[in-house]
C-alpha cells in the first residue's frame, strides 16, 4: 500500500475542498440571488470543467503556470520555483477542476430557499449578510455537505489534470489514481488492486455520507 | 405619541401589471387600518413602505418627534434598504423559520433596548401576550395555521419593540386563521401593548369586523386610489350596513 500517496490524495482532498468552499458560498449566492447576461457567463464558465476533457484544463494550466506565460514567469519570479510540478499547482489545478461540484449543488440549495423567508429576516431588521448565516445556510446545510463531498470525491478520483501539471512525483504530486496507473504499467496488479480497493472505500464511504443523512433529514429542512 | 403630528408620510406611485397605483396619506393615530378587496394595492402599499417595492415615483418619509428620515424619495434617489428603516414588517404568510423554535424565532429581531429592558424580557413579553407559553420549544411544522400566524405577529411586534422609539410595526393581514374570539383577545392585547411603548401600527385587512373591532383610523383604498380616511364608523358605514342586512337575511330565510 502506498501510503505516502494515500497522504498526498487526501491533503490535496481537504484543501482542495476547504478552497472551494470558501469560493462556491459566495459565487454560488450570487448566482442564486438573480438573473442576467453576466450571470449566465459566469455559470457556464463555472460549468466548463464538466465538458472539457481533464487533459485540455491541465494543459493550459500547464502553460498558464509555467515559464512560457507572463503569469507563470510572475509566479515564478515571487515563488523562486514554477507553480507546475508542485503540490501548491496541483491545489490550483483541482480547485478549478472541482469548482462546478462545489458550486452546482449550492446554487439548487440557495435557489430553493423560499424568498419569504429572506424577505421576513429583511423586515426583522437582519443585514443580508445575517440573513445569508442564520437563515439562508442553515436551511441549506445538505447542499453544502453535498458540495463538500462530492468536491473531496472528485479531487481524490481525478487523473487527467493531475498527470498533466503535476507530473508523477512521489511525495509531491503522485497521487493514487496516478500511482494505481503505474502499478498497472508495472504490471504489479496485486499492488494495484490494493490501490483501487482503497479509492473505491474512500469514495463509497463519502456517498454514504451524503445518502444515510438524505433519508434521515429532519422536518421543515431542504436539501 | 402625538396624535396630531404624523409619524409617517407616504406618497406612492406605482405600476405593477394590472395595478396602477396612486396614493398619498399620512398616518396620525396609534393605529391606522389599510382597508380594501383583494388586488386593491393596499399590500404593494404596505410593501414599499417596508422597502421590499421601489415605486415607480414616490416618497415615505417617517418622523419622529420632528426629526423627519427620508426612506424613499424616487426624486432626490434615496432608497433605505428594507432592514435599516424604522419599520418592522409581518408579512402575508407567517414566513416563520423552520429550524428556530418558537421563542428564537419570536427573539430574531431583537435586542436590548437603552432603557436597561433586555431582550429576553420583551421576547417573554410577547410569549404571554401571544398566549405562546405552551408552544415556545416547539418548530414551526408542528403549529396550525392559526398559531403560526400569531408567532409571526408577535415576532414582528417583538422587533418593533426592540428597535426602539420611533419605529413603526406593519402588519400584513395579520389575524388571518384565527377565530373571532381569540382575534378580538390578540387585538386587546397587542394594542395595549404598543400603545404602551408607542409603536405606531398600518395593519392592511379586507375583514370589516376587523377594522371595527380595531374601532380606529381607516383609509379605505379601491383600485390602487384611496377613497377615503377617518373614522371607522364613518368610512365603513357603508359596508357596516351591507353586513348587517346579509346577515338579517340569512336569519330571515332559513337554510
Amino acid at each position: 500500500m502506498d501510503l505516502e500517496a494515500l497522504w498526498l490524495t487526501l491533503r490535496l482532498a481537504v484543501g482542495t475542498t476547504a478552497i472551494l468552499l470558501l469560493v462556491a458560498l459566495p459565487l454560488a449566492w450570487w448566482i442564486a440571488s438573480g438573473r442576467g447576461g453576466g450571470r449566465a457567463l459566469v455559470q457556464a464558465v463555472v460549468a466548463l470543467p464538466l465538458v472539457l476533457p481533464p487533459t485540455v484544463l491541465g494543459f493550459y494550466l500547464l502553460v498558464a503556470l509555467g515559464p512560457l506565460s507572463a503569469p507563470g514567469r510572475l509566479l515564478i519570479r515571487v515563488l523562486g520555483h514554477p507553480l507546475a510540478f508542485s503540490f501548491a499547482g496541483l491545489l490550483v489545478g483541482s480547485v478549478i477542476y472541482s469548482l462546478p461540484f462545489a458550486v452546482q449543488p449550492l446554487v439548487a440549495g440557495f435557489s430553493a430557499v423560499d424568498g419569504a423567508y429572506v424577505e421576513a429576516a429583511a423586515g426583522l431588521g437582519a443585514s443580508p449578510w445575517r440573513t445569508f448565516w442564520s437563515v439562508v445556510l442553515p436551511l441549506t446545510r445538505g447542499s453544502l455537505l453535498t458540495s463538500a463531498v462530492l468536491t473531496f470525491t472528485h479531487t481524490v478520483g481525478e487523473f487527467g489534470v493531475v498527470l498533466m501539471l503535476g507530473g508523477n512525483i512521489p511525495g509531491a504530486t503522485q497521487t493514487l489514481s496516478i500511482s494505481l496507473y503505474d502499478k498497472v504499467q508495472e504490471f504489479n496488479y496485486a499492488a494495484a488492486n490494493r490501490t483501487a480497493l482503497v479509492l473505491v472505500a474512500l469514495s463509497l464511504a463519502a456517498l454514504l455520507l451524503i445518502y444515510s443523512r438524505r433519508s434521515g433529514l429532519r422536518r421543515g429542512e431542504l436539501v | 405619541m402625538s396624535e396630531s403630528a404624523p409619524h409617517l408620510s407616504v406618497r406612492i406611485q406605482h405600476h405593477l401589471g394590472a395595478l396602477e397605483l396612486d396614493v398619498e396619506f399620512e398616518l396620525t393615530r396609534p393605529w391606522t387600518v389599510l382597508f380594501g378587496p383583494s388586488g386593491s394595492g393596499k399590500s404593494t402599499v404596505l410593501r414599499t413602505i417596508a422597502g421590499f417595492v421601489r415605486p415607480d415615483a414616490g416618497r415615505i418619509v417617517s418622523c419622529f418627534y420632528g426629526r423627519s428620515l427620508a426612506m424613499t424619495d424616487t426624486a432626490k434617489g434615496i432608497f433605505v434598504r428594507p432592514h435599516e428603516r424604522s419599520v418592522r414588517v409581518a408579512g402575508q404568510g407567517a414566513a416563520l423559520f423552520p429550524h428556530m423554535t418558537v421563542r428564537e424565532n419570536i427573539a430574531f429581531g431583537t435586542r436590548s433596548q437603552a432603557d436597561g429592558t433586555t431582550a429576553a424580557e420583551i421576547v417573554e413579553e410577547a410569549t404571554t401576550r401571544f398566549q405562546l407559553s405552551g408552544l415556545a420549544r416547539k418548530f414551526p411544522s408542528m403549529l396550525s395555521g392559526g398559531e403560526r400566524q400569531r408567532v409571526a405577529i408577535a415576532r414582528a411586534a417583538t422587533a418593533a419593540v426592540g428597535l426602539g422609539s420611533g419605529s413603526i410595526l406593519l402588519l400584513d393581514e395579520p389575524f388571518t386563521g384565527q377565530d373571532v374570539r381569540l382575534r378580538d383577545e390578540l387585538i386587546e392585547e397587542l394594542r395595549g401593548w404598543l400603545a404602551l411603548v408607542e409603536r405606531p401600527v398600518l395593519s392592511v385587512t379586507h375583514d370589516v369586523g376587523e377594522a371595527f373591532q380595531l374601532g380606529t383610523e381607516v383609509i379605505k383604498i379601491a383600485e390602487g386610489r384611496i377613497v377615503q380616511q377617518g373614522p371607522v364608523a364613518e368610512v365603513l358605514a357603508g359596508e357596516r350596513e351591507r353586513l348587517l342586512e346579509q346577515l338579517n337575511a340569512s336569519k330571515g330565510s332559513p337554510a
